[in-house]
């Protein structure tokens, strides 16, 4: 008997390892230090581990290489993917430098790491079986993260977290095996034959897995679940989830559309996904009116934010994934800036002083904190000076030139809500509140600030210089 | 004729008799309670609690390690099976597996997963 794989798969899945690994490493040094390895050892190593992680899947750039069966396809694709997860982890490991117990610290990191590995799988599945190893992996760690905080919201987060998301995993789990028996075949890119269109059970299957998807998405029939799990999430795990296990599942998601599907059911099919884009777009920001928490709103934010990538995606076309992309890693940064300065505002109480009267006043007492929450909302409603703007104007141009022109008003429309929900927080900031005196405020961790700072950078950066890589297709070898 | 009709036939009826035999009864018996009857029935004893009783959560903890390492020693039957095929290869898989798994026990047995207090 000969092995099935070779050295050529091992090598393409060697960063998954690597990472996977240092969460191992973070655990070890937790076992031999007594009582407990330091906060600040678990976050080295965990960063490390990262920053090789991500040298190694930005060497695989501009790679094709079909590895374990086209289970796991590495090119572009995966490693620009690959590289927004890793900018998420890193994102929320730095979070996690603003303090804490030690004795939670190292399983907490460990975790996050699998979880990442997870989402890594994900930018490169090309298979069903390889979606679904990868969707679990992220999400079985996601479980354990959400019910940290010792608060009652975050146990209803885990809880909720746990049943809404299995269930959601059993429909895409279902939608899998249709396509299975409607194809004989695992890989993503069997189900692009052009029989498969008059093929009843590729309709189903299609149908229940881009419902597994948009409850993965969180969009807005499957999205309840979003805001409740965030609130509950300590911040370091609410910040991952919003970048990390959104850019994975809209790997998935592009993948699927771009590479499975006949040329004859693409446009049916995807049509109720752009309409719950749209939906979610104005409901999403409709939800943020009303929200009391930073976390929640981000949360509500976040539902709306997937509609308008979703919108780039609408006609899959070459131009519309690079945009997608765009606007992905703009999200990416300006959401992860939000939750820095909420991290170096963080208080140890229950609610983590993400509650949205807390930061009342704020302008007067720490200005730089104020100016800096202000700029990555204004990027969040999407203003000019910042690479929020670019990205939404490249969406509303692709958008308009596929003929989703509804897609554009109803991202225009959006964007307004979404204006005065996140003008009422800057208000908020700026109006004189004298309940709060300087020396209350934490002055916060070093790390925090040094996310913050980065993602200011980037986000003013990437308007600039946008990132709009090429050569993302072909996705299926 | 499709393979599959008797197998339908036979489940309707199945169907039909089941559904029957509960409907009926509800519809045609006549019912006169008294506290005899309604007694349990010959040597049945009263229940005394309710049967779904609570019990403390590390019952879960031990449940969740006992299946973890159930599932280890599922995974064990087929590579132990294929040894001679897989040779090196395969021993070095398993030895990775171990290792990962160890270090995972030796975890939780040093966070007190395994003690009961």
């Amino acid at each position: 008997m000969t092995l099935p794989f070779t050295h050529v798969d091992w090598a393409a899945v060697a960063p998954l390892e690597v990472l996977a690994a240092t969460g191992l490493l973070v655990l070890l040094f937790d076992l031999v230090w007594r009582p407990f390895a330091p906060r600040g050892l678990s976050l080295s190593v965990a960063f490390l581990g990262t920053i090789l992680t991500a040298a190694l899947i930005a060497q695989q750039y501009g790679t094709n290489v079909a590895a374990f069966n086209g289970g796991y396809i590495v090119g572009n694709f995966s490693v620009l993917f690959g590289e927004v997860v890793l900018l998420g982890t890193l994102g929320a490991l730095a979070l996690m430098g603003r303090g804490g117990s030690d004795r939670e610290s190292a399983g907490t990191i460990a975790l996050l790491l699998w979880s990442a590995c997870g989402a890594l799988l994900l930018a490169a599945a090309a298979t069903t079986m390889t979606i679904f190893l990868g969707i679990e992996l992220l999400s079985l760690a996601l479980y354990c993260l959400c019910g940290l905080a010792n608060r009652k919201s975050a146990r209803e987060a885990a809880l909720k977290y746990l049943l809404l998301s299995s269930t959601a995993s059993a429909v895409l789990l279902f939608g899998m095996a249709l396509l299975f028996g409607a194809s004989g075949s695992v890989s993503l890119a069997a189900l692009a034959s052009p029989a498969m269109v008059t093929n009843p059970l590729f309709w189903m299957g299609s149908g229940f897995f881009l419902v597994g998807i948009a409850f993965k998405l969180s969009l807005v029939p499957f999205h309840a679940w979003a805001p409740d799990v965030y609130q509950g999430a300590p911040l370091p795990i609410a910040a991952f989830m919003t970048v990390v296990t959104k850019a994975a599942t809209i790997a998935i998601f592009a993948r699927f559309a771009y590479a499975a599907l006949p040329a004859g059911a693409s446009q049916m099919l995807l049509l109720p996904v752009w309409a719950i884009a749209g939906i979610s777009m104005i409901v999403g920001n409709v939800g943020m009116l009303a929200q009391h928490d930073l976390k929640r709103l981000l949360g509500y934010s976040g539902i709306a934010q997937v509609g308008y990538i979703l919108a780039a995606l609408a006609g899959t076309t070459r131009l519309g994934l690079r945009y997608a992309f765009f606007y992905l890693v703009v999200y990416a940064v300006m959401n992860l800036g939000a939750f820095a300065v909420a991290a170096v505002l963080s208080s140890g109480d229950d609610e983590e002083g993400t509650q949205i009267q807390s930061y009342r006043g704020l302008g007067a007492r720490r200005p730089l904190l104020a100016a800096a929450m202000t700029f990555f909302l204004l990027a969040l409603a999407g203003l000019p000076p910042t690479a929020g703007f670019l990205g939404k104007i490249l969406i509303l141009a692709v958008a308009a030139g596929t003929g989703y022109l509804w897609l554009a008003a109803l991202l225009l429309v959006g964007t307004a809500i979404s204006l005065y929900a996140y003008a009422k927080i800057i208000l908020a900031m700026y109006r004189p509140d004298h309940r709060v005196h300087a020396a209350d405020i934490p002055r916060g961790a070093p790390l925090p600030w040094v996310s913050l700072a980065l993602c200011l950078v980037a986000t003013v950066a990437l308007t600039f210089y946008p990132l709009l890589p090429s050569g993302l297709l072909p996705l299926v070898k | 004729m499709n393979p599959y009709l008797p197998v339908a036939i036979f489940l309707a009826v199945a169907l039909a008799a089941a559904l029957l035999f509960t409907v009926l009864p509800g519809l045609l018996a006549q019912r006169k309670p008294n506290p005899l009857k309604l007694e349990a029935y010959e040597c049945g004893v009263e229940p005394t609690s309710s049967v779904s009783g609570r019990f403390p959560v590390r019952f879960y903890l031990i449940a969740m390690l006992f299946v973890i390492f159930d599932v280890e020693a599922a995974s064990f039957y087929p590579w132990a099976v294929e040894l001679h095929a897989l040779k090196l290869f395969g021993l070095l898989e398993m030895v990775v597996f171990i290792v990962v798994l160890g270090i995972g026990y030796a975890y939780v047995w040093k966070r007190g997963g395994l003690a009961w207090k």
